[in-house]
């Protein structure tokens, strides 16, 4: 149970930061489609800065936790600067926001492969030394315990074998919800997206909000992407996070632009990217789950289902569904 | 948009919305290509091992890529390559396909972001029916015709699904393409992974790969170009791609479908009012798009020389996003998508060179492409400027008259 | 100097191709009510954007008390004690209203909303004033009138003493229309000083102290409400003098051309139906006019009846044809024209060229179209024949992008095509919505002459003064339900409002 939990854990915390960042930047007023794009460039440039620090040798092993979330910190900064060219694209030329979005999309994995090979000479990114679970996985050596210290069955669900940055995701998660919701600034931010002429003429910034929005979605989808790379790839770049920007995406639609519904949403569809993913493993780990094998359905209709489950989602709710009423189009100031 | 020359009444050779469109798309490509030889340049300073020369090599690659004839004696040559000429002109055709997929959406007012979606469901109709029908008891020829069919069909009923769900209760499309693009890669990981008769076995080593369909003896004709492109992969099927864009050229602009078609796409309302039916009109142009984009795979794995990879669930293929630069670049216009279709491909060739031939990587012509699309929200500032720059000129021009007048 | 609060002097603002304002003048005395006067198009709400700040002059200075300032923006615009009441309301549909009342104003505690304090303050201004308002409601479930509330109590929530009412009394109904009227007259006695946009005359009898008059971009003149006649401004308005009535003989109506028995159309914004069993019917030879406030179920009673929505019931008989659910096409075949209420959603394919759109209705005829191939000439005649003959005018011909072409035209273009199609039955929603005088005067005429021409005519309209002068018979809807049945002749303006306010209806069925 503890296995199928925390991998599902695993699964869902970079879905859910990243549709929160699809939710910023769409409640503002622009659509982002670039998430994915922005993903890729925050696992690349995490995974490039630990490559980075390990073969200067900053840090050492014991720091591992200090490493990560600097990892973080700079695949956020990364994120939010490579978003600043869909604002620019969306805010400032008025371009479509769709096709600005793709374009980004293909110019992420493009520009990361080119560095990829470059570095490495071979199509995947990798860290210096070590792998990600040795040097940034909670253990009970971490607290200097013994190897094999039982936490009990809470601890050993919330300390044992975890990622720091699942609970920094969490609070960043919380603390964003809350400002999009209880603080002037959040007012103001939905209210471009809903009605961008109303609040310019309320003396709000309509630009400028939307440059805060997609900018902190890019910041979110960056650190998605890193968090991502480091507990479900080993901390490793391959230009690609296997459309995870685009489940997001789902996660954004199937929750309704809100930021509870989403993290609801990223777990369930994190639970069937858990399932799909260590499908051949859960017997193996005897959690009860193995079931799910003897069931007999393909690991693919598990990774589909998100999709489907969002396209029946939509189907159903199209009529009432809050998009946000602006969202798209781009504000021009000279027409009211 | 039409400015008249104010002497003879014609629309002015610069002022014609073709003109700009080109003008603009010829302005992109080459800031493109600037961003490409700038990150040549900054790459080939900073990086250790690498020289004045291979930066050198490089831009003249990322320009020439395709006259390339390989290196003489150290130094790169150029000349005709009829290899890398075939080679563009095969790689060009499902460009062109999902390209003219792409515009034909555009056109009728929608973003086929589903074009990888499609081209999946076509390669997987195409291959099964080219693999599975014996050529032993029908003949190869209708069994190409049989698959290529089969193909479209199934693109076509792809697009559908976005088209009916726009349709009638108005979701977005570009919202529902990207959920069947990745429900496609999963059906058809799914398809083949439980087909053990398609998979290619022959060549040792090789994992995930669907048999071509020469192991059935199904071969797109070469229509002659083999002799003209000796050694390349090129065959009929660009000629059929060609022939197609025109198709879809005439009943854009010279029939009252396409006029159907238009009207929905840019107001749909208005069409309704009309009394078009404005949602059969919709499915309509999703299954179109579908069916091109499909028919760009059949073309492309029916050739006998590909091999598809079938474990493609993480990763959708690159012709069918590279269908959006292509339409972007040729403005929708699906006679301008034959060349910008191969305009991409020759980019991709390059990108061959490029690795083949110096420490750089292909990589780099991807960048390009992606800085295109990047670039086609430009393309209406540029088209802007020259409006202005016309209108300054038609000012100065009326100004001068009006003096002399008095 | 100082006996202003507000001084705009020369004003000049341009749009591409058009000079919006041009040495306009304008001078607001403290605690007056000063009507702002003109056509659609003549600059009035051009010149509030610049004293509100949303655009920023090209000449011209703007002085508050005596000394000049700039306004770059509405936050300036505010802290100058100057709000405004938009024509078309600025309220995020989704928020509540005291959301909507505090957005852009917020009271914060480390960026934390403060609402406690923020409704306290809305709810003691809506009861001082008289401003009934739902404070916790959303937006979008409230009435017209309420919205209109809510944006007053924006301007008294940001201590205004400026305000600028943008054409309020639209969406209204007389008896609304007048406590509005209360409301700003309590305002002036106040002390706050008040800028009226309008281009109804009563309205500026009724309430006013000063009029300026604007006539396209210029200033006409500045005059005492008191020492003027309405016919006088409606020349300064026009520029020329104005027949304030429209010239047309008795109707002689003819056979039942349109029957509506039971018709009702489920509304696409609440639950209930917004078409309820509606019944009348329409005469050759006869205009048949709606009346009502908008959002009463005109709309889609006109969709219900073209097919644009599908009636949940009711029975439509077209020249003797069934043609209750069928096609959009087929209804049209029948005998039906429709001039629609939104030219630019439903009328135009604004991508499409002038030629394109004038044959919207009809390509599909053989003689513009052979096998599917569309004859390219004959589309060229056809337009350039309706263009002469409706006088429409555009750029470059028939190959203009209609997005180019002005309203009027844009509307002519749309007349042309389907007063052509010479159809018995022409419906007109609204039909000269946003045009200048002559437009209007023009397309009255067309459809006086259509009638004459023995075809049935049914309109549509918000415009209590079209109503009673261009109409042969007036239907009031209310609520979805036709209410009355009224005679122009035997009616005026203050009856009609009773009917549209619901307060009172007819006894009898209405046929």
């Amino acid at each position: 149970m503890v296995f199928l939990i925390q991998q599902t854990m695993l699964y869902a915390i970079p879905l859910m930061i990243v549709a929160l960042a699809g939710i910023f930047a769409e409640r503002s007023g622009v659509i982002n489609l670039a998430l994915e794009g922005i993903m890729i460039i925050g696992a690349f440039i995490g995974a490039l800065f630990v490559r980075i620090i390990q073969e200067n040798m900053v840090f050492t092993q014991d720091q591992g936790q200090l490493l990560m979330v600097l990892a973080m910190v700079v695949s956020a900064i990364f994120g939010a600067l490579f978003s600043l060219l869909l604002s620019f694209s969306a805010i400032n030329l008025k371009a479509d926001q769709t096709i600005g979005g793709t374009a980004l999309n293909m110019l992420a994995p493009a520009i990361v492969l080119f560095m990829i090979n470059l570095i490495s000479q071979q199509n995947v990114l990798g860290m210096a030394t070590g792998d990600a679970s040795s040097w940034f996985m909670i253990k009970p050596s971490t607290f200097g315990l013994e190897r094999d210290h039982d936490f009990g069955f809470i601890g050993n669900l919330l300390i044992n074998k975890v990622y720091l940055s699942t609970y920094i995701c969490i609070a960043i998660f919380v603390v964003l919800s809350i400002i999009l919701y209880k603080t002037k600034f959040g007012l103001r931010l939905r209210s471009c997206g809903e009605n961008p002429q109303a609040a310019d003429s309320l003396g709000i910034n309509v630009y400028k909000m939307r440059y805060a929005g997609v900018t902190i979605s890019g910041a979110l989808a960056g650190i998605g992407g890193f968090t991502y790379a480091l507990t479900t790839a080993n901390c490793a770049s391959t230009g690609e996070v296997a459309g995870y920007g685009f489940l997001a995406l789902a996660v954004m639609i199937f929750g309704n632009w809100t930021p509870l519904n989403v993290a609801l949403g990223g777990i369930l569809f994190g639970l069937f990217k858990c399932i799909a993913a260590t499908y051949s493993s859960l017997d193996i780990n005897g959690d009860g789950v193995y079931m799910l094998a003897e069931l007999g359905i393909s690991p693919y209709v598990y990774r589909l289902l998100p999709y489907l489950i969002t396209l029946i989602v939509l189907a159903f709710t199209s009529k009432k569904s809050r998009v946000p009423k602006a969202e798209g189009i781009p504000y021009d100031k000279g027409q009211r | 948009m039409y400015r008249l020359d104010p002497d003879t009444g014609k629309q002015k050779f610069f002022a014609k919305d073709g003109t700009k469109s080109v003008i603009s798309a010829i302005i992109s490509i080459l800031i493109g290509m600037v961003v490409g030889t700038l990150i040549i340049i900054i790459v080939g300073v900073t990086k250790e091992g690498m020289s004045i020369s291979s930066i050198w090599d490089g831009i003249r690659l990322v320009f020439l890529g395709i006259f390339s004839t390989g290196r003489e004696a150290g130094e790169l040559s150029f000349g005709f390559n009829p290899v890398n000429m075939g080679n563009m002109l095969f790689r060009a055709t499902p460009l062109i396909m999902t390209g003219l997929s792409v515009a034909v959406a555009f056109r009728t007012g929608l973003f086929n972001i589903g074009a990888p979606g499609q081209y999946l469901m076509g390669t997987t109709a195409t291959l099964y029916v080219a693999l599975t029908v014996p050529s032993e008891t029908i003949p190869a020829w209708l069994i190409w015709i049989l698959a290529f069919v089969c193909g479209i069909i199934a693109g076509a009923l792809w697009g559908c699904i976005p088209g009916i769900l726009k349709a009638y209760l108005n979701i977005n499309e570009v919202i529902t393409c990207i959920m069947t693009n990745w429900i496609a890669a999963n059906l058809v990981s799914w398809f083949f992974d439980v087909r053990e008769n398609l998979k290619n076995y022959d060549e040792g080593g090789k994992v995930g790969y669907v048999r071509p369909t020469s192991h059935n003896n199904i071969e797109t004709f070469d229509f002659g170009l083999d002799k003209l492109f000796p050694d390349s992969q090129v065959n009929g099927g660009i000629i059929i791609a060609i022939i197609i864009a025109v198709i879809m050229y005439i009943i854009m602009t010279k029939t009252t479908f396409g006029y159907q078609l238009k009207a929905c796409g840019s107001n749909r309302h208005a069409a309704k009012y009309a009394g078009i039916n404005d949602k059969l009109n919709i499915i309509y142009s999703m299954a179109i798009a579908g069916a091109l984009s499909a028919a760009g795979a059949s073309l492309y794995y029916l050739s006998g020389n590909t091999e598809f990879f079938w474990s493609t669930y993480q990763a959708l293929p690159a012709e069918g996003f590279n269908g959006i630069p292509v339409a972007l670049l040729a403005s929708n216009n699906p006679i301008g998508v034959i060349f910008t279709g191969c305009f991409m491909s020759m980019l991709n060739i390059s990108g061959l060179q490029l690795k083949t031939l110096t420490p750089y990587n292909e990589y780099i012509t991807d960048i390009i492409i992606a800085s295109i699309v990047y670039l086609s929200a430009f393309a209406m500032l540029i088209k802007m400027l020259i409006e202005n720059r016309q209108k300054k000129k038609d000012e100065k021009v009326r100004a001068v008259k009006e003096g002399g007048d008095k | 100097m100082a006996d202003y609060v507000i001084e705009m002097n020369h004003i000049r603002k341009e749009f591409p191709g058009i000079v919006a304002n041009d040495d306009i003048t304008l001078q607001l005395k403290k605690g007056e009510i000063h009507a702002l006067l003109g056509e659609n198009g003549a600059g009035k709400s051009t010149l509030m954007s610049v004293l509100f700040g949303l655009y920023q002059p090209e000449k011209g200075t703007i002085y508050k008390d005596g000394k000049e300032v700039k306004i770059n923006n509405p936050n300036d615009a505010t802290a100058l004690g100057i709000g405004m009441v938009h024509q078309h309301f600025k309220l995020i549909e989704v928020f509540t209203v005291l959301d909507n009342i505090i957005l852009g104003a917020e009271t914060t505690k480390m960026g934390f909303l403060q609402k406690k304090e923020a409704r306290k303050r809305v709810l003691e201004l809506s009861e001082k004033y008289g401003l009934k308002v739902d404070i916790d409601a959303k937006v979008e479930d409230i009435t017209v009138g309420m919205q209109q509330r809510v944006e007053i109590l924006k301007m008294l929530y940001r201590d205004n003493e400026i305000l600028i009412f943008d054409e309020p009394t639209a969406v209204l109904t007389p008896q609304e229309i007048d406590e509005l009227m209360q409301t700003m007259r309590g305002f002036a006695r106040e002390g706050k000083s008040i800028l009226f946009i309008t281009h109804k005359l009563n309205e500026i009898m009724a309430v006013s102290d000063r009029v300026t008059v604007l006539h396209k971009g210029r200033c006409i003149g500045t005059v005492n409400t008191k020492d003027v006649t309405k016919q006088e401004l409606s020349t300064m308005m026009v520029g020329r003098p104005v027949q304030l009535e429209i010239e047309k003989t008795k109707a002689k109506p003819g056979e039942v051309i349109l029957s509506v028995e039971g018709l009702t159309v489920p509304s696409k914004i609440h639950k209930n139906d917004a078409v309820k069993n509606v019944s009348f019917n329409v005469r050759r030879g006869e205009i048949v006019c709606i009346a009502g406030i908008d959002g009463n179920g005109q709309t889609e009673l006109v969709q219900g009846l073209t097919g644009l929505e599908k009636a949940t019931a009711g029975h439509i008989e077209l020249c003797g044809k069934d043609i209750s659910g069928v096609s959009i096409r087929k209804r049209s075949l029948a005998g039906m024209s429709h001039i629609p209420e939104d030219r630019h959603k439903h009328g135009l394919v604004l991508g499409y060229t002038l030629e394109q759109n004038l044959v919207l209705q009809n390509f599909r005829e053989k003689r513009f179209q052979n096998h599917g191939f569309i004859n390219f000439n004959a589309v060229r005649k056809y337009a350039d024949k309706l263009i002469e003959e409706y006088d429409i005018r555009s750029g470059q011909g028939s190959v203009t992008v209609t997005r180019s072409m002005s309203g009027g035209n844009q509307q002519k273009a749309i007349i042309a095509r389907e007063l052509d199609r010479d159809e018995p039955l022409i419906v007109a929603v609204q039909p000269t919505r946003g045009l200048d005088v002559g437009a209007i005067e023009h397309i009255h005429g067309q459809l006086v002459a259509e009638r004459d021409r023995n075809k049935g005519i049914l309109l549509v309209s918000l415009e209590l003064d079209e109503v009673l002068s261009l109409s042969d018979r007036i239907l009031v809807m209310y609520e979805g339900e036709i209410v009355g049945e009224l005679d122009p002749d035997n009616t005026d303006a203050n009856e009609l409002g009773l009917y549209m306010s619901g307060a009172k209806r007819d006894d009898r069925e209405v046929e």
